[in-house]
């Protein structure tokens, strides 16, 4: 309604697809538009060519491997990730985080793809697939290639991708009896989140990854790793070992927060993150 | 013994019951008629370029980019503007005769990000936007002026250079003697600072309007969701050059309107100017962004110095500080802020010594209007953050401190230091009902258990006046040349040619239910359903009954529009009687009205329906004496007047308000030590509004006053930056509350009629902004004695997290206390 004139493409294949972002200067992909279109709205953004991607069936299925890795395609949408029974199963937690995803309407049309390529420092998923160790599958038409989750977020409301490729699928390694905890301050979306994937064993913390989100870039904290591997998974011992988790991290200011309260709560996130994944996880 | 055949029929009133709303249906079923619903033949579509500048110079507008694209019909700037208009009136000029000269389009500075500097219209929406964004504007940016207490300083740049300075109002309140109170109290509490914040209560409709001036009629029609036109009219009728005859005001259904859509009169003036030059009719409809950068935000208060005397019992003498209110960038009703404060000057409290230095300034912000709980909840919120310090610091109990300052039940009516009359009510029964809806002892026996937990609790109590039905000749407290005083509302009812009753209302609702409430009122009248009694929906300023101050605004619908319906209806009821006691050859008070019908009382048998009433006048007149038949119209005007006199100007003194509600709040909220947040875990509300007539809806009116004023309290605030960039215009950054963001609220009520308003009924639906003062109280209590105070109305995490972790030294608390016999 209020977008500037832009032209609008709905691709039968993704190959179509493919062909049209690298053919039209200035073409972008479209999948649920929760994002996009506001920005579009704002005038914000200078787009050419829409290249509808949202009803690519290549792009919208959720596999389970045997070994329990998950592969989900980019085109998948929120409200399809919190009632696959498929998901529920392997990946529960992700399940529940995408259940409690903004709103019933965005849920809806939003998409894990769109998602994690926004970068919108508040979006949930980036940081998941930062604390997962994720492989970002990306394609065009000078062929495939996997983009590690650590490598595919590169700033502000930016990724990896080249203006011709485009994001097919994560894959989400076996989770292995792992648990995913997820914490955030709450303020609108969020002002600071963790994500805490950690496995335990005997009153022993096995193996802990921990991202930061709610960041231009997502961000692993590796000291506070490093402390929590091995560290007994008492609430003393992981305050202890998370207390670290601002380290390095240089969160932004705006009308919600400063970028002081954000480093303050990085900690409190990361404690809260990982104490729930000892517990037994996410549960939205 | 009186035979039971003579005897009037006895019926339960429909007034004080909860029937659901008659206006639901529409709405529920997507029927209803908004603004942006509407249309007219050959309309085209306005779109505003504004500035991105909070303070700049505008050196060039070049539109031909704009007016060279296909489909563009014209445009319009602040020049041709200024050309064709005077500028706006004001309310208070200075003494000398200078102020501020605001045109209703930006004319060389802008003076805030979102001032509307010019105008295209196209074809289509599509096509305007396109255009806005050919429209060439070159800026010279100028200083910023953020800080509403700096601006009031004599070097301060000066953002209006016909005013002189940035003071947009100036004045002295003084009552009884505070230097004697001060002097006499056991302790003086001192406060250094308070701050409420500015926000809005964000109607989920945006400002709408479509207007057509008529190039062969010189009619100017508007339909639009502005909500006290007739104050549009006066405003910008003598700018425009055009009497008020000449506007059509229309309005159906208005998606909220919480005093913010007051308003957008100057848009209706210039899209008028803009209708008029391309002689079609225009549309413009606001986006959220517009909203929110000019739509108009609630006031923003600082109050400094503050001193409060207090005997060694806790009773409190009054108060002194000095209060900064920042108007932003014009002055739009403004500044009837400056004195609408002051209806409710000790709050519900006993207090006899008070002064106020107060003064109102100019800042690079989006101009302040009233928003829901006007001026009047900055202030008690200020009252209810002093009685909780009070009780801090003194080691007092807050209730016990409440209910010794209290206004008791017996004294009502109760003047205040200004000559106030604060109508009825009982706030100790209001203050103790609430507190056991939230299981007070259990809330401490709570607090106590979770202390050390990480999650401390905190409970706060908010009690908060709504006055009502003002008087606007406090408006010349401002200004004592102003030609405004007292304040009604008008209604016609009337009989159609086939006897159907139809009621026609200045009232202009907002979604405040008066088609319910005004047929409730009229059936107990009429004898007959409230369905069977249809209120004309919305306003049209060609046929509905109107004065000077129809509209729906400042608590007062209750009084003011339900004694103009009750007016109307008594006069209908008189001729349908005097009509039917002749057709009977009766005496009229042989004569009664039940069912639609007028009987001869205790007779059903001798009954004639209302058609057969309307019959005899409307079409059937030869069996009528003609006198009658010139004199009867069963279309009956009744303009109701609450009695108020002139307020002396000089003492700042008179009844300014007819009506006080009270709220009485209490929460029981849980802080989240390591992050700030706060969570609701019980609330409560004890509503008294005197004679409810429609309890489902005063409920409503709570509810949604609850909902807001918590959304106020913890999520909603207006940021702007260092350069006047808003942060948050649009609703991803500015977090309006929504269903899931409100806990379940209790409800519970008391009624103390007032003896002022005919039918014992008080305004309501403001709620003094409540969750505001609770809140605050609550967060104040989980910090405990010792510690930092919360001095901001508005408390996101952050700052909570902030007042938790604060570890200064004691006397940069903001807060001390000098007793007597010690030294302070």
């Amino acid at each position: 309604m209020l977008l500037a004139a832009v032209d609008y493409y709905r691709p039968d294949t993704l190959d179509e697809a493919l062909e049209a972002l690298v053919s039209t200067e200035g073409a972008r992909p479209l999948a649920g538009g929760q994002s996009l279109v506001s920005i579009l709205k704002l005038r914000a953004a200078s787009v050419e060519l829409l290249v509808d991607i949202s009803r690519l069936e290549d792009l919208r299925t959720i596999e389970v491997a045997d070994d329990g890795a998950v592969r989900i395609g980019a085109g998948v949408t929120y409200d399809e990730m919190a009632t696959s029974p498929d998901l529920h199963q392997s990946y529960a937690s992700l399940s529940n985080i995408a259940a409690h995803t903004v709103d019933a309407q965005v849920r809806n049309r939003g998409t894990f793809g769109g998602n994690l390529c926004h970068n919108d420092p508040i979006n949930n998923f980036p940081p998941v697939a930062v604390a997962l160790d994720a492989v970002m599958h990306v394609t065009s038409k000078n062929g495939d290639r996997d983009i590690a989750a650590g490598d595919f977020f590169t700033g502000y409301f930016a990724n990896a991708l080249s203006p011709d490729e485009l994001l097919t699928g994560v894959t989400l390694p076996a989770l292995d009896g792992r648990s995913i905890g997820y914490q955030e301050v709450e303020i609108g979306e969020a002002a600071a989140r963790a994500v805490a994937v950690v496995a335990t064993s005997n009153g022993n913390i096995e193996s802990a990854n921990v991202a930061l989100g709610c960041l231009p870039i997502p961000m692993r904290a590796p000291g506070v790793e490093a402390a929590l591997a091995g560290a007994p998974t008492t609430a003393e011992a992981v305050a202890e070992a998370t207390a670290s988790a601002a380290d390095g991290i240089e969160p932004l200011t705006d009308a919600d927060a400063s970028a002081d309260y954000r480093l303050a709560m990085a900690s409190v996130v990361a404690k809260r993150a990982v104490m729930e994944a000892i517990e037994g996880g996410h549960h939205g | 013994m009186t035979a039971p055949t003579t005897e009037k029929v006895a019926t339960t009133p429909w007034t004080g019951q909860s029937l659901p709303r008659k206006e639901d249906e529409r709405l529920l079923k997507a029927q209803g008629s908004f603004v942006d619903d509407e249309g007219m033949y050959r309309q085209g579509y306005a779109e505003f370029v504004r500035s991105p500048y909070a303070h700049a110079r505008i050196v060039s507008i070049d539109v031909s980019a704009a007016e060279a694209l296909a489909g563009v019909i014209t445009t319009l700037i602040g020049d041709e503007v200024k050309a064709m208009t005077e500028p706006l009136f004001q309310f208070a000029p200075k003494e000398d005769g200078s102020q501020m000269n605001e045109y209703l389009l930006g004319v060389d500075i802008v003076r805030y990000q979102g001032e509307a500097v010019a105008l295209v219209m196209a074809e289509t929406r599509e096509i305007a936007r396109d255009a806005a964004d050919l429209i060439e504007v070159e800026y010279e940016p100028l200083p910023v002026l953020l800080d509403g207490v700096a601006a009031a300083e004599p070097d301060s740049y000066v953002l209006h250079d016909s005013l002189g300075d940035n003071i947009a109002w100036k004045g002295l309140f003084d009552w009884g003697d505070i230097e004697w109170a001060l002097e006499e109290a056991d302790h003086v509490v001192k406060i250094d600072k308070l701050h409420f914040h500015r926000y809005s209560s964000t109607p989920i409709e945006c400002n709408a309007i479509l207007v057509n001036w008529d190039p062969g009629t010189d009619m100017i029609r508007v339909v639009s969701n502005n909500q006290f036109p007739m104050f549009g009219a006066l405003v910008i009728g003598p700018s425009m050059g055009v009497g008020v005859d000449q506007f059509d005001f229309v309005s159906q259904d208005i998606g909220g309107g919480f005093g913010i859509k007051i308003n957008s009169y100057t848009h209706i003036g210039v899209l008028a100017l803009l209708s008029r030059k391309a002689g079609r009719p225009v549309k413009w409809t606001e986006t959220r962004t517009e909203h929110h950068q000019s739509g108009g935000h609630g006031n923003e208060r600082t109050f400094l110095d503050i001193e409060v005397p207090v005997m060694a019992d806790g009773t409190m003498l009054g108060y002194k500080m000095r209060a900064f209110d920042d108007a932003g960038a014009y002055l739009h009703y403004e500044p009837l802020g400056a004195v609408i404060w002051s209806q409710v000057v000790p709050g519900p409290y006993k207090l006899k010594h008070v002064q106020v230095d107060y003064t109102e300034t100019l800042t690079n912000k989006c101009p302040a209007v009233p928003n829901r709980g006007y001026s009047r909840m900055q202030h008690i919120w200020f009252l209810e953050r002093v009685i909780d310090l009070v009780a801090q610091e003194l080691e007092l109990d807050p209730v016990e401190v409440r209910k010794l300052n209290y206004i008791q039940p017996e004294d009502y009516p109760y003047t205040t230091p200004n000559g106030c009359v604060y109508d009825s009510g009982d706030l100790p029964t209001a203050l103790d009902m609430v507190l056991e809806m939230i299981d007070y002892e259990g809330a401490k026996q709570l607090k106590e258990e979770r202390a050390g937990s990480g999650k401390r609790i905190g409970i706060g109590i908010g009690t908060t006046l709504d006055s009502g039905t003002n008087n606007f000749g406090q408006s010349r407290i401002l200004n004592p040349e102003l030609p405004f005083s007292g304040n009604g509302e008008a209604c016609t009812a009337l009989l159609d040619l086939y006897g159907e009753v139809m009621l026609k209302l200045g009232t202009n609702p907002q979604g405040q239910g008066h088609e319910t409430t005004g047929s409730q009122v009229a059936a107990d009248i009429l004898g007959m359903s409230p369905e069977n009694i249809r209120v004309w929906a919305g306003f049209d300023k060609s046929h509905s009954a109107y004065i000077g101050f129809s509209g729906t605004y400042a608590s007062q619908f209750a009084v003011t529009g339900i004694n103009a319906i009750i007016g109307a209806v008594e006069k209908l009821k008189a001729e349908i009687i005097e009509v039917a006691a002749h057709a009977f050859g009766a005496e009229q008070d042989q004569v009664e009205l039940v069912d639609g019908e007028a009987r001869i009382i205790g007779n059903p048998e001798a009954a004639i329906p209302f058609i057969g009433i309307a019959n005899m006048v409307f079409a059937n007149n030869s069996t009528l004496p003609h006198e009658m038949a010139e004199r009867v119209s069963l279309t009956c005007r009744h303009v109701y007047v609450p009695k108020f006199e002139l307020p002396d100007v000089e003492k700042k003194y008179g009844n300014l308000t007819l009506t006080y509600s009270s709220q009485t709040h209490a929460a029981v909220v849980e802080v989240d030590e390591e992050t700030g947040k706060v969570q609701i875990l019980d609330y409560a509300v004890v509503d008294d509004c005197g004679k409810r007539i429609n309890p489902m809806v005063v409920d409503g009116q709570v509810h949604g006053a609850t909902g807001l004023g918590i959304g106020a309290a913890l999520r909603e605030a207006f940021e702007y930056d260092e350069d006047g960039q808003l942060l948050n215009s649009n609703f991803l950054f500015y977090h309006a509350a929504t269903a899931t963001d409100v806990p379940n609220i209790k409800t519970d009520h008391i009624e103390s009629p007032s003896p002022f308003s005919g039918t014992g009924a008080k305004g309501m639906g403001e709620g003094g902004g409540a969750p505001l003062h609770t809140i605050s109280s609550a967060i104040q209590d989980a910090l405990g004695p010792g510690k930092a105070i919360v001095s901001d109305s508005h408390n996101p995490p952050e700052r909570v997290w902030r007042l938790l972790n604060w570890d200064g030294p004691a006397d940069e608390r903001g807060v001390s206390v000098a007793s007597k016999g010690t030294t302070s």
